[in-house]
C-alpha cells in the first residue's frame, strides 16, 4: 500500500493542470500511484528522434523541455513545454518511433505517466479521452504532440465561460420606461409642470401629433429656465424652453452601449423611437438614472464630475476613481475594447479640462489672451493609440496654425506656457512626465504646422534607423483638443511624403521587426537581464511593440486616415489586405489580451504593468501568451514579405 | 565490523530457527553477496523519515514512519510506505504541534512489532537515506532491539552530510553551521517546492526529491559507484 500522504501530494500536483483538473478522485489517485518522478539537468536528452517509444508520456512539473525536429542537420523548434505541459504523447497512440527530440532546456522535474494507465483513463473518461486524442489526431503523422492544441480547446471553453459571465453583466439590455409621458408643443409651461408633479416624474417629452419626439423638459429646465426668472413665463408654450432636438436611439441597447453613449454625448436622457430616428413615434425613454441603477459603477458619473470639476484636485480624484472602475472592469472580464474606450474618453476629458483651466489661468492670472490662431493638442504614443489604461508617461505635443511672422515668437511663447501648465496639471493627476521630454512643454514639440511638416519630412526623406525608432511615437498622434483638422492636414502631408519616398516604409517596417518574436514563453530566453528587472518579462517591448509597430507601418502604407488604436488598425487591415483576413482578427484579439494582461499586472503591482514575473501567470495566461507569440511571428513574416526586408541591409 | 558480525549472527539464527520466521525475510536479503561497486543508477534507495514523541533517543519513541523508494534516480510513488504506531502517549505538547498527530490517531495505529516488521519487509537490503539519518536510524534500532534483538543492517546515507560533502568537500565541519543543512534550508537552496512539512511521509517525499538532485551532483563530482557514495 503506497503512502496516502504522498499519493495525495501527487494528486494535488496533477490536479493543477488539464485534463487532470477534471477527473474523479479515485481515478486520479490510481493514476498518481503509478507515477514516477525524474530529475533532469539542462541539456539532457529525454528521447531522440528515431528512438523507439517509451512506456510512458511526460508531464513537466518544474523547469522546461524543448521539442525539436532536425531537418537537414538544422534544428527546428516545435514547442517548448513548461509547468503543466504534457509531451511524448506519441507513446500512447502511435506504434513507431519518436519523430522529435525532447531536450531539457532548464533543470526539470518530470512526472512519468505510464502509457497503460493513460490508455485505461481514455477508455473510462470521455473528457480526458478528448483531451489526449484531440491533441494527437490532428497531425499524428507529422509531429510529436505537446497537447498545446488540445489545450486550446479547453481554453476556448474557458473563454466562452468567462464570456458568459461577462455577457450577464455587460450586455444586459437596459429596460426603458415604456409608458412615456408626453405632451404637445403648444401647452403652457404651467400645464406641463402640473403634469410632471401630478405624475411625479422628472421629465416630459414634447411630441408632434404623430408622436415623433420634438424635445424634452426636465426638472432642471423648470428650475433654471422658469422658476428663477421673473415675469409670467409660465404661460408660454413648452416649446419655448424645451431642449431640442432629443437624442433618439433604437431599442435593445445594452448597458455597455448606453454607458458609452452617455460618456460620449454627455446627455442624460435618450428617447427610443420605432426606427431609432427622430422621425418616428416614440416608444420609450432611458434616463441617466436608469443606466446608473443598472450598473453600480458608472463611468458617466466620473465623466460628469470631470466636466464639472473646478480645480485640478478634483480631476485627480476622478482619475483615481477611474482606476477603481478599471479594477472592477478587469475583474469582471469586461471586453478590453470597451474598457479602453471608456478610459480614453475619461483621459481625454481630463486633458480637455486641464487645457480649459490653463487657458483661464493664463488669461485671468497672467493677463495673457489666447491668440486668434487655431491650435490642436496632440496625444502621442500609447495615449494617441487610445491604449493607456493605466497612467503611464505623458507623451503630448501642441500643433498650431502657422502664425504671421511678426507674431511667431509671442505665439510660440504663449503655447509653450500653455503646454507647461497643462503638463503640470496632468502630472498632478498622476501622469508622470515623459523621461525623454516628449511633451507640449518642450519648445521643440510645441510648434506650428509648417515646422511639424518639416519634422516628418526629415524623418521620412532621410530615414536613419535610430531616428525612425525614436520617431514612431509621433506617428501615433491623435487630436484631443482644439482643431482636429490641423491633425488631419498633418496626416495627409505624411501620406504624401511617404508616397514620394517609398524607401521609408522599408525602414519603418524594419524597425517594426527589431523585436523578434519570442520562441515560446520560456523564462531563460525571455526574461530581462538588466539589474532592475532581472527575471521579469517585458510585455511592452517583447509582445506589444512588435504588434503595434507592425500595425502602424501598415496603417501608413495603406493611408488609413483615422486616428486608430492598434486593435482598430488590425481590424481595418483585415478588410484592406486580402491576405490578412484571419491574421488581422488574430492579432487584434492577441493585442487585447496583452493590454488586459498588462493592466492586471499593473493594478496588482501598482506599476505601469510593463514587467511581469512569469511565475505569477497562470497556465491559461501562459498558453495564451504563447499563442500570441506565434501570431506575432506570422505578422512579422507578412511584413517581411510585403517589404522584402531581407534585401535591406543595415 | 560489528555490523558485519551481527548480520552473520542474525542470518545464522534465522537458519537455526532462533529468530521469528516473519523477520527472517528481511534478514535473508543480506545473505547473498551484494555488489558494492554497482553504479549509482542501479541501486535501490529507500528515503525515509520518522516522527517521534520527542528528541531524546533514550526515552522518546517513534509514532510514524514514512518512506519512498528510488530505483536508481527514479522516484516511484507506488513504492512508498507509511505506518502509524500505536502509542499510549503522543509526547509533550510541543511535539504534538510539530507532527500534528493526536492520541486518537495513534490509537488507530498498528502495534510496534507489526509496524517495524512491515517496514523491514518493505526495506529489504535497500540503501537507507534520511535527513540527519543518525537520529532516525537510532530510533528504529531501539524498536528493533526491543522487539527482535538486532539492529538495521542496511547501508545508510545522510542527505545533510552528502549535501555538505558535495558543496564544501568532505572535510568541512558541519557542526559550526548546522543551520545551513537543515531540511527546509536545503529544500529552499535546491529549489524544491515546500508543502505540508512535518508528516513523516511528506518529509520523506521531499527528502527523496532532494536526494535525487544530490545523486546528479554526485555524478558530476566523480562519484560513480555505491562504494564511493558510502565512502567505504
Amino acid at each position: 500500500m503506497p503512502s496516502n500522504t504522498i499519493v495525495e501530494r501527487v494528486v494535488a500536483d496533477l490536479q493543477k493542470y488539464p485534463p487532470f483538473d477534471d477527473l474523479a478522485p479515485d481515478v486520479l489517485q490510481d493514476l498518481a500511484e503509478s507515477i514516477s518522478l525524474t530529475y533532469h539537468e539542462e541539456g539532457e536528452v529525454i528521447f531522440s528522434k528515431g528512438d523507439s517509444l517509451k512506456d510512458h508520456a511526460f508531464m513537466v512539473m518544474k523547469g522546461a523541455v524543448r521539442l525539436f525536429d532536425s531537418i537537414e542537420g538544422k534544428e527546428v523548434l516545435v514547442d517548448l513545454c513548461d509547468e503543466g505541459d504534457i509531451f511524448g504523447v506519441r507513446a500512447i497512440f502511435a506504434h513507431h518511433d519518436y519523430v522529435l527530440t525532447a531536450q531539457v532546456a532548464e533543470e526539470s522535474l518530470l512526472f512519468e505517466l505510464p502509457v497503460d494507465k493513460i490508455k485505461h483513463l481514455l477508455e473510462t473518461n470521455p473528457g480526458a479521452s478528448l483531451f489526449f486524442a484531440g491533441a494527437f489526431a490532428k497531425s499524428v503523422e507529422e509531429i510529436e504532440h505537446t497537447l498545446t492544441e488540445a489545450f486550446d480547446v479547453s481554453q476556448r471553453l474557458y473563454r466562452e465561460e468567462s464570456c458568459n459571465n461577462f455577457l450577464q453583466n455587460e450586455t444586459l439590455e437596459v429596460t426603458p420606461v415604456a409608458n412615456v409621458v408626453t405632451c404637445p408643443p403648444d401647452i403652457s409651461i404651467r400645464e406641463a409642470a402640473k403634469i410632471m408633479s401630478d405624475r411625479n416624474i422628472g421629465s416630459i417629452i414634447i411630441v408632434s401629433p404623430e408622436k415623433h419626439p420634438l424635445g424634452i423638459i426636465t426638472d432642471t429646465d423648470l428650475t433654471k429656465k422658469v422658476v428663477s426668472r421673473p415675469g409670467s413665463i409660465k404661460e408660454e408654450p413648452v416649446s419655448s424652453i424645451m431642449s431640442s432636438p432629443v437624442y433618439t436611439i433604437s431599442g435593445g441597447k445594452t448597458i455597455a452601449d448606453m454607458v458609452m453613449l452617455m460618456v460620449k454625448t454627455k446627455l442624460r436622457h435618450f428617447c427610443i423611437t420605432e426606427d431609432g430616428s427622430p422621425d418616428s413615434p416614440i416608444t420609450g425613454i432611458i434616463s441617466e438614472h436608469d443606466i446608473i441603477t443598472s450598473e453600480g459603477n458608472n463611468p458617466a458619473v466620473i465623466m460628469k464630475a470631470i466636466m464639472q470639476a473646478s480645480n485640478r484636485d478634483q480631476l485627480k480624484e476622478q482619475r483615481d476613481k477611474t482606476e477603481n472602475l478599471l479594477r472592477i472592469y478587469i475583474e469582471q472580464e469586461v471586453a478590453v475594447h470597451f474598457i479602453s474606450n471608456i478610459v480614453t474618453e475619461i483621459n481625454d476629458a481630463i486633458i480637455t479640462r486641464a487645457i480649459d483651466f490653463s487657458l483661464e489661468e493664463l488669461e485671468e492670472e497672467e493677463g495673457r489672451k489666447r491668440p486668434e490662431i487655431e491650435f490642436c493638442w496632440l496625444s502621442l504614443g500609447s495615449e494617441g493609440r487610445k491604449e493607456q489604461l493605466l497612467r503611464t508617461d505623458q507623451d503630448n505635443a501642441i500643433l498650431y496654425a502657422d502664425p504671421p511672422s511678426e507674431e511667431a515668437e509671442s505665439i510660440h511663447e504663449y503655447f509653450l506656457a500653455l503646454g507647461r501648465k497643462v503638463t503640470g496639471i496632468l502630472q498632478h493627476c498622476g501622469f508622470v512626465k515623459c523621461p525623454a521630454d516628449i511633451m507640449a512643454s518642450n519648445p521643440v514639440w510645441c510648434q506650428p504646422i509648417s515646422v511639424w511638416k518639416g519634422y516628418f519630412s526629415k524623418w521620412i526623406v532621410t530615414p536613419e534607423p535610430k531616428a525612425v525608432m525614436h520617431s514612431t511615437i509621433f506617428f501615433d498622434f491623435r487630436p484631443v483638443y482644439g482643431q482636429a483638422k490641423l491633425a488631419a492636414e498633418l496626416k495627409q502631408e505624411i501620406f504624401g511624403l511617404i508616397a514620394k519616398n517609398r524607401g521609408f516604409l522599408g525602414f519603418f517596417a524594419k524597425n517594426a521587426l527589431q523585436n523578434p518574436p519570442p520562441l515560446g514563453f520560456f523564462r531563460n530566453f525571455l526574461v530581462e537581464k538588466s539589474r532592475d528587472h532581472a527575471n521579469e518579462f517585458d510585455i511592452k517591448a517583447r509582445a506589444m511593440m512588435p504588434l503595434s509597430d507592425a500595425a502602424r507601418v501598415l496603417a501608413y502604407e495603406l493611408r488609413i486616415p483615422e486616428f486608430f488604436s492598434t486593435v482598430e488598425r488590425f481590424k481595418r487591415l483585415q478588410v484592406l489586405v486580402p491576405g490578412m483576413k484571419d491574421l488581422g482578427t488574430e492579432a487584434a484579439a492577441g493585442y487585447e489580451f496583452l493590454i488586459r494582461l498588462r493592466a492586471v499586472n499593473g493594478l496588482v503591482n501598482k506599476s505601469s504593468g510593463r514587467y511581469i514575473k512569469p511565475e505569477t501567470l497562470n497556465k491559461i495566461e501562459r498558453q495564451t501568451l504563447r499563442n500570441v507569440f506565434s501570431t506575432i511571428e506570422k505578422v512579422q513574416k507578412t511584413l517581411n514579405l510585403r517589404f522584402q526586408l531581407d534585401y535591406i541591409r543595415d | 565490523m560489528i555490523n558485519l558480525l551481527a548480520k552473520k549472527n542474525a542470518i545464522r539464527r534465522c537458519k537455526q530457527g532462533k529468530l521469528p520466521a516473519d523477520i527472517c525475510g528481511y534478514v535473508n536479503t543480506f545473505a547473498g553477496a551484494t555488489d558494492i561497486d554497482r553504479p549509482l543508477g542501479e541501486v535501490r534507495y529507500i528515503v525515509f523519515d520518522t516522527e517521534t514523541t520527542g528528541f531524546d533517543t533514550a526515552k522518546d519513541s517513534v509514532i510514524s514512519i514514512g518512506a519512498i523508494a528510488l530505483n536508481g534516480t527514479r522516484i516511484k510513488v507506488e513504492e512508498s510506505f507509511e505506518v502509524l504506531i500505536r502509542r499510549d502517549s503522543v509526547g509533550d505538547s510541543n511535539a504534538v504541534t510539530t507532527h500534528g498527530l493526536l492520541l486518537r490517531d495513534l490509537h488507530e495505529g498498528r502495534d510496534e512489532k507489526e509496524a517495524v516488521k512491515s517496514f523491514l519487509d518493505y526495506l529489504g537490503n535497500s540503501v537507507l537515506v534520511a535527513q540527519h539519518a543518525d537520529f532516525d536510524v537510532t530510533m528504529i534500532n531501539r524498536m528493533l532491539n526491543k522487539q527482535y534483538g538486532f539492529e538495521l543492517f542496511n547501508d545508510v546515507i545522510d542527505t545533510a552530510s552528502l549535501a555538505k560533502r558535495l558543496e564544501k568537500g568532505p572535510y568541512y565541519n558541519l557542526a559550526h553551521k548546522s543551520g545551513e543543512y537543515r531540511l527546509d534550508v536545503l529544500l529552499e537552496r535546491y529549489n524544491i517546492r515546500l508543502y505540508d512539512r512535518h508528516t513523516a511521509a511528506g518529509d520523506a517525499f521531499l527528502t527523496a526529491q532532494l536526494f535525487q538532485m544530490l545523486l546528479f551532483k554526485a555524478g558530476y563530482a566523480g562519484i560513480k559507484t555505491l562504494r564511493e557514495l558510502l565512502l567505504k
